[in-house]
């Protein structure tokens, strides 16, 4: 019996036409990813990761379970609902079937048939990889050496992870659909399983909680990202996905669970047609009737039909289609979904480190942002729902032969979902608040919820819904709506992805950006406003057309409705249609005028291509010898209102070199469109001898040629002029409130390679060759550049800066003069020492914290922190880290150079800090809103940010890298070894020990998703998880090995040797990498110099591992610990081809016991000497152990740090 | 006022020839539209009630172009499609209250009232506060009924009201109508012949699409007296009889078959005169003189 009902069910799909398109759009969308440039799954290969490598073809399997859910809830939650929904369910279950044939013959049916129509998933890769290179057009891995073709690449994924996944989709549509017999719930079960991931993403913000997050996903995306998150480029191109650990763990939890609803379904169902209801029916009160129905006499009524009437008709309506909605069951789990998610991120929201933000309204707005895809689902699915509405219920003939104008109807539901969207947003801020309220922030900005909220969100709302509207209504079938809409999204992405991304062609563009507490949401209002009323004139032309075409009356052909459309082309709707035509015309005219024609358009391959021009047109120019700028003496008015500057004055140029220099070559800032208005050497002499206006650069041919040592003064004016509005979302470094630029926006000498491609997939798309991001230790170029380019070596600074009277405005050196002029506000800064040629242009409304540092010398530092008022949180304590940090620098490093020191507040349209010279602008989103709950378990964020900035006036300030491979170890690997000093100082080791875990989480991460080659940390070249993170858990550990009086002693030693480096200086060059390594190595005895190696000019990486811990209690105060455990080293080449390497390491062996306060203490930790791969160990302890192993406190980088420790038991005792 | 209907064609999509050429000219009072399923008595219902385009054809009511001024029609039309739903989960009340406001009452007490009248009107009064989800079939076409009645429509159609319904709801239902169909028009769709018989002083009988006959129901049955036989038989010779004559109505009365044949003269052995009703009207119109389709 079970087989003929699963034949049945299988007949049924054979001749559905759906299975056929199902397939067809999985076999599309997968073979075009695979073989064209613009549709991407997943988008973890390129690079070093081979497209075809066994890792991206699971990644993009499981991807596909992801968009499978759509066609996994559309043919598993119907197989017994439509029994329901054709009323054959009567027919069917007085026939002989057992529920178990019935339920079971229908699930697998329907699963087999899901199965197959999965498998154009990796029919659709196989053939894409196998006939990519033969196709008219590119993949973009064309140019690439592919691996051999694998079957069992393609299968095992869709075996382990594709197949898993569809039964435990499969099992949860079915049950749902079986059981609730509404097709609805299967959708809510759908989204439910999209939080999960969602949530699953969430909890991922603290490292603490992979293993929970690997669980709590039911696609197995989390567990196989987490299985698969330390693997190196190498193995992720050799080694099939292996169903193990985390991800073993997954799939059986999820499957059991399936199983589980499996059985809970053939429970649960009851094989009838009339079923219980869930609530008795409420007793109907019967009332005495008093009157006979033939006596009653139908009063006459007025009928009163005009404009008034019409009014009260829609409300009427809107007010029904408001009820329904909200009260549909549906309805309420969607939106109980939805805020569960927004409860359960609003713990881990703006974390860093594992440490949370302060709930200030405008990340509160963000966090309410993660209901927009509840909002979506609510808009197609209810916007569907209520132009069906009258038919689903066969009420339409009724409705439709109402004295109802065309269109009160459509407007009628239009404003009911508005309704329903307004009381959404309230629920919202209500929620946003409760938040706030939760963490004990009490300083609500309702205004500002309402203004984001009802702008941006609402109109969102609104316009997805007249769009939505006016599919289904020219669909004419619900469900084809629905697929339309989805076929719209991808459309849209696609030709996103394919370049168009002008706001014109993006639907409903024009975001209103971030809000910032500073710069509030600034110049994006004027392109928002502007572009939101381009999008709701388009929208209401989709809604005149809607009324027209709405089906009324019960015929739905096009013939038919095009017939009546006519008669509803009444003299309201045509000028309604006709005056919205005219304003999405004019708007669109107007948008196109500040976007096209007032300002420069450029989609991203143009822009790639003008990239492209430049290298192949002057490449030719890169390291040509040119004269350097040697001084800087500007006037820069700010004109924040406008967003405008202009900054005149001059550069004194002088020639270093051996010959005399007859052309200068200038590079204007043509990207951020900076205009010259005039640009003299000497006495206005010198002539163009060629200009590239494209390119902003010209030659200029002196007079006289520069004769070596001599210098000429260049004088110019570059104006920075703001027009109407962008395409994109404009300059946000020159804004209302909070500029923050630096001299890249004046003119600059030479070519500049940074303005090339680097990412090599790129440059094979363009057919340039491949290139090195840096240039190698012994480049004599390099080496007589710093890392602030070539322009400079140091530069007499000063500067006058002119902004509105209620701004203060801040440059590198110190205040002069400060006066007012013109109704305008004047600050003359001026350094009094050389320094790099790289300096801030700050201007905000700031309120100043100010204090002062004195060294034990005398030295007496003034300190600023310059803020937006609301922002006081955490001022005290980056003032308590500047002292701490100029105290330990100081008397380690070398004296500070500068008589003060700055730290600026910029809005959080970036989240970085930066140091310059005595000045640090230190982005509102990170630090200034951190908030450290619990001082003993969160991270002190803003103390460690601003120990790392004011590390760098030693590390880059005072020694500025030749700019050659390895140049970051010199500056930012140790400003951060500098501020772990710092923290080390002030933290207990527990924490230290959490930071170090976030650094090793973040190098190994970094280094799997390495998309050229790793480098070892000495030949770093600019990437970030190598100089950042992975040089803060060598500099720790360098520290813990050799002594960090002796590491600072070398430090010491570089600084008095190299201080203020460069061709001018003793050594005639900057510093390298190597260079300092010299000097560890001479604090380093001998018996660890291999560290040297294995940790700077090698990728090392160790696995140490506990396997078994024992104690044997010789007396109250001595227990014998026996520790079993494995070492094993190895070493990475630049792909992460790991080879393992002999051992003669010193390694920490560590006990805890219980302190006092019951919590895990040392008892003992030393280093060992480890030889071989296995170990015992024997150690004594005085108290009662608890845990114990090797390298308990991870110093050293292992990718399963969690099992370098054991619980200690006792040991079965044999005497 | 008058409902003229001329030359009405409707093909639909799939080909079915929904209305060949419906002429009719209905007056005011109860107009019985008689026909089997499928005749086309809803298409024919559907287009007068604006919910539909013939392909050709006019449809005049009053003053009032049917086709084109839909607005002024449904102003004065009451419409009981033949098979409806309602929202489960709202009460009568509240949704004849909603659908008054749609039909322009706008003033709250006459809208109260109205309700009101109609709701013990279609003895739905008792159960006005439970949700619709909840009614039986009879109830709820009661209340289709109640809706139709809203506003005093001056053209009212309803297109098999009495089907689902009760004997007594049934009789309950027909006066109603027939209180009302005085100073209007009624367009009553049935294929029960009583349902006509009763009430209507005009009728039409329309099968696959064509008008069969259209007269009073007197002249109707003017038309056949004389010339409807009975005779019955055993099953057995059933067959036999169909092959000979014209039967226009064939019934079991107590386990016998009882058939009808249409013939100005005695047929044979063993028929008897007998009285024809509007039943044998209607079935000479379907199976007796209509032409049957090669």
């Amino acid at each position: 019996m079970l087989k003929e009902i699963l034949r049945f069910e299988l007949a049924y799909r054979k001749k559905r036409s759906a299975t056929y398109i199902y397939f067809a759009i999985l076999f599309l969308m997968s073979f075009f990813a695979v073989t064209s440039k613009y549709i991407v799954i997943g988008g973890v290969a390129g690079g070093q990761i081979v497209e075809n490598s066994p890792y991206n073809l699971s990644f993009m399997t499981v991807i596909m379970t992801f968009a499978m859910t759509f066609i996994v809830s559309a043919i598993m939650g119907v197989p017994v609902l439509r029994d329901f929904d054709h009323k054959t369910d009567s027919m069917l279950f007085t026939t002989p079937v057992s529920k178990f044939a019935y339920l079971f013959g229908r699930f697998f049916g329907s699963f087999v048939v899901t199965v197959l129509v999965f498998s154009a998933v990796w029919v659709a890769f196989m053939l894409g990889f196998a006939v990519g290179k033969y196709l008219p057009w590119e993949p973009s891995w064309a140019a690439k050496e592919m691996l051999p073709f694998n079957f069992w690449h393609y299968i095992q994924p869709f075996l382990t992870l594709g197949i898993t996944n569809l039964f435990i989709q499969a099992a949860l549509y079915f049950a749902a659909g079986t059981l609730s017999r509404q097709t609805i719930v299967i959708y809510v079960q759908g989204i439910v399983l999209l939080v999960l991931y969602q949530i699953a993403d969430t909890v991922l913000e603290d490292i603490d909680n992979k293993t929970l997050a690997a669980m709590l996903d039911p696609f197995g995306f989390r567990a196989f990202q987490i299985y698969t998150e330390y693997w190196s480029p190498a193995q992720k191109n050799s080694q099939l996905v292996p169903l193990e650990g985390v991800l073993l763990w997954n799939r059986l939890l999820w499957l059991g669970l399936a199983g589980l609803i499996l059985a809970g379904t053939y429970f649960g169902f009851s094989f009838s047609v009339v079923r219980k209801g869930w609530r008795k029916a409420k007793a109907a009160v019967a009332e005495k009737v008093t009157f006979k129905p033939e006596n009653v006499r139908i009063p006459t009524v007025r009928q009163v039909l005009n404009a008034g009437s019409y009014l009260t008709m829609l409300w009427q309506q809107a007010k029904f289609y408001f009820k329904i909605t909200t009260r549909d069951v549906p309805f309420i789990g969607i939106v109980a979904v939805g805020l569960i998610n927004l409860i359960v991120s609003s713990f881990y929201f703006g974390e860093m480190y594992g440490t949370g933000s302060y709930p200030i309204t405008a990340n509160v707005l963000g966090l309410l942002d993660e209901f927009d895809l509840f909002f979506l689902i609510i808009v197609i699915f209810y916007s569907g729902e209520l132009i069906w509405r009258e038919r689903s219920v066969n009420m339409n003939l009724i409705m439709d032969a109402l004295p109802v104008p065309d269109w009160v109807n459509l407007v009628a539901k239009f404003i009911g979902l508005v309704m329903v969207y307004v009381l959404l947003l309230l629920v919202l801020i209500v929620m946003g608040m409760g938040v706030q309220a939760a963490h004990g922030y009490f300083n609500f900005e309702i205004p500002l919820y309402v203004k984001s909220l009802f702008t941006s969100t609402l109109f969102f709302l609104v316009a997805y819904t007249l769009l939505a509207f006016f599919i289904q209504v020219m669909a004419n079938d619900k469900f084809i709506g629905y697929g339309l809409m989805f076929v719209f999204f991808i459309v849209t992405f696609t030709i996103g992805a394919m370049g168009v991304s002008h706001p014109m062609f993006m639907f409903n563009s024009g975001n209103l950006g971030d809000y910032s507490d500073m710069n509030r949401y600034g110049h994006f209002v004027a392109r928002f406003s502007w572009l939101k009323f381009y999008w709701f004139t388009f929208v209401c032309i989709l809604f005149s057309l809607s009324v027209v075409f709405a089906v009324r009356g019960s015929e739905a052909v096009m013939r038919t409705r095009l017939r009546l459309g006519r008669l509803r082309l009444t003299r309201p709707l045509v000028t309604f249609a006709l005056t919205t035509i005219i304003a999405f015309t004019g708007t669109g005219f107007y948008v196109y005028y500040n976007t096209n024609q007032l300002n420069k358009y450029r989609t991203q391959e143009e822009g790639e291509q003008w990239a492209v021009d430049y290298e192949k047109t002057l490449k030719k120019f890169n390291h040509l010898p040119q004269p350097k700028i040697v001084e800087s003496n500007l006037r820069v008015e700010l004109y924040p209102d406008e967003r405008d500057f202009t900054a005149e004055g001059y550069f004194w140029l002088k020639n270093k070199t051996e010959q005399p220099l007859a052309d200068v070559h200038i590079q204007e800032d043509i990207l951020n469109d900076v205009q010259t208005e005039y640009l003299r050497f000497g006495n206005g002499d010198a002539q163009v001898k060629q200009r590239w206006e494209k390119y902003g650069y010209t030659i200029y041919t002196l007079a006289q040629p520069l004769a070596p040592g001599d210098s000429v003064k260049m004088d110019f004016k570059v104006n920075f002029t703001t027009r109407g509005f962008t395409a994109g979302g404009g300059n946000t470094s020159i804004v209302q409130n909070g500029t923050f630029f630096n001299n890249t926006y004046f003119p600059s000498i030479g070519y500049a390679e940074a303005a090339e491609l680097g990412d090599d997939d790129l440059r094979r798309k363009y057919k340039l060759p491949e290139k090195e991001r840096m240039m190698e230790q012994t480049d004599p170029r390099g080496l007589s550049q710093s890392l602030f380019g070539d322009d400079a070596d140091y530069i007499r600074f000063q500067m006058i800066i002119g902004t509105s009277p209620d701004q203060i405005a801040i440059a590198p050196g110190y205040l002069q003069k400060e006066w007012e002029e013109k109704g305008r506000k004047y600050y003359h800064y001026q350094m009094d020492i050389p320094m790099v040629n790289f300096y801030s242009i700050v201007s905000a409304r700031y309120e100043v914290k100010r204090d002062q540092w004195k060294s034990a010398d005398g030295q007496v530092v003034n300190l600023e922190i310059y803020y937006n008022k609301g922002h006081e949180y955490n001022l005290e304590q980056m003032m308590t880290s500047a002292k701490k940090s100029l105290g330990y620098f100081s008397a380690n490093f070398s004296p500070y150079q500068f008589r003060q020191l700055r730290i600026m507040e910029f809005p959080r349209y970036a989240s970085f800090a930066q140091s310059f010279a005595n000045t640090v602008p230190f982005s509102e989103g990170i630090g200034f809103i951190q908030k450290v709950s619990n001082p003993e378990k969160d991270l002190d964020m803003p103390y460690y940010v601003t120990a790392h900035e004011i590390g760098h006036q030693w590390w880059g300030h005072q020694v500025p890298e030749a700019s050659v491979k390895g140049n970051a170890m010199l500056s930012e690997t140790q400003a951060q070894y500098s501020a772990l000093m710092v923290m080390k100082h002030s933290f207990t080791p527990e924490l230290m020990q959490k930071f170090l875990k976030y650094e090793v989480d973040k190098y190994l991460q970094g280094r799997a998703m390495e998309r050229k080659k790793e480098q070892p940390l000495v030949l770093v070249e600019g990437q970030g998880y190598i100089h950042y993170n992975k040089g803060s858990v060598i500099m720790y550990a360098l520290q813990d090995y050799i002594g960090e009086a002796n590491v600072n002693t070398a430090l010491r030693n570089f600084l008095a040797d190299w201080q203020y480096p460069g061709p001018d200086s003793k050594p005639g060059r900057y510093p390298t990498s190597r260079d300092l390594l010299g000097y560890f190595r001479a604090e380093t005895p001998d018996s660890l110099q291999y560290l040297i190696d294995d940790w700077f000019e090698h990728i090392t990486l160790y696995e140490n591992k506990t396997t078994e811990a024992t104690y044997v209690k010789q007396s109250d105060t001595k227990y014998e610990v026996t520790l079993k455990f494995s070492s094993e080293k190895y070493r990475a080449d630049s792909a992460g081809n790991d080879t393992p390497q002999k051992l003669a390491e010193w390694i920490d062996v560590g006990v805890y016991g219980k302190d006092k306060a019951d919590k895990d203490s040392l008892l003992y930790l030393q280093k060992h000497k480890i030889t071989k791969q296995e170990n015992v160990i024997k150690v004594s302890v005085p108290k009662v152990p608890t845990k114990a192993g090797i390298d308990p406190l991870n110093k050293l980088i292992d990718r399963h740090p969690d099992d370098n420790t054991k619980t200690v038991s006792q040991a079965e005792t044999t005497s | 006022m008058q409902l003229v209907i001329e030359n009405l064609n409707k093909t639909y999509s799939n080909g079915v020839q929904a209305l060949k050429n419906i002429s009719l000219t209905i007056d005011q009072g109860m107009f019985g539209l008689l026909g089997p399923n499928g005749a086309g008595k809803s298409s024919l219902m559907r287009t007068i009630a604006t919910l539909q385009e013939p392909d050709s054809g006019s449809i005049q009511l009053g003053t009032i172009n049917v086709l084109t001024q839909k607005d002024e029609v449904r102003k004065a039309l009451g419409y009981l499609p033949q098979e409806f739903g309602v929202y489960p989960k709202v009460d009568a009340e509240t949704l004849l209250s909603h659908l008054a406001v749609l039909k322009g009452i706008t003033d709250k007490k006459e809208r109260n009232e109205t309700v009101k009248a109609l709701l013990q009107k279609t003895n739905l009064y008792e159960a006005r506060k439970k949700n619709l989800g909840g009614y039986s079939g009879g109830m709820k076409q009661r209340f289709g009924i109640a809706q139709a009645l809203l506003a005093n429509p001056k053209l009212i159609i309803v297109d098999e009201p009495t089907a689902g319904l009760d004997p007594a709801e049934r009789n309950r239902f027909l006066n109603l109508l027939s209180e009302i169909g005085e100073n209007t028009i009624v367009i009553l769709s049935t294929h029960i012949v009583d349902d006509v018989k009763e009430l209507c002083s005009d009728m039409a009988i329309i099968n696959k699409g064509q008008v069969l006959y259209k007269g009073s129901p007197t002249q109707a049955l003017a038309q056949i007296r004389g010339r409807v036989w009975e005779i019955r038989v055993p099953k057995a010779e059933v067959e036999v009889l169909r092959a000979q004559f014209n039967i226009i109505s064939e019934k079991l009365v107590g386990g016998t078959p009882v058939l009808h044949v249409l013939a100005d003269t005695e047929p044979g052995e063993g028929f008897v005169a007998v009285d024809g009703d509007l039943e044998d009207v209607y079935f000479s119109h379907i199976f007796g003189t209509a032409p049957v389709e090669a």
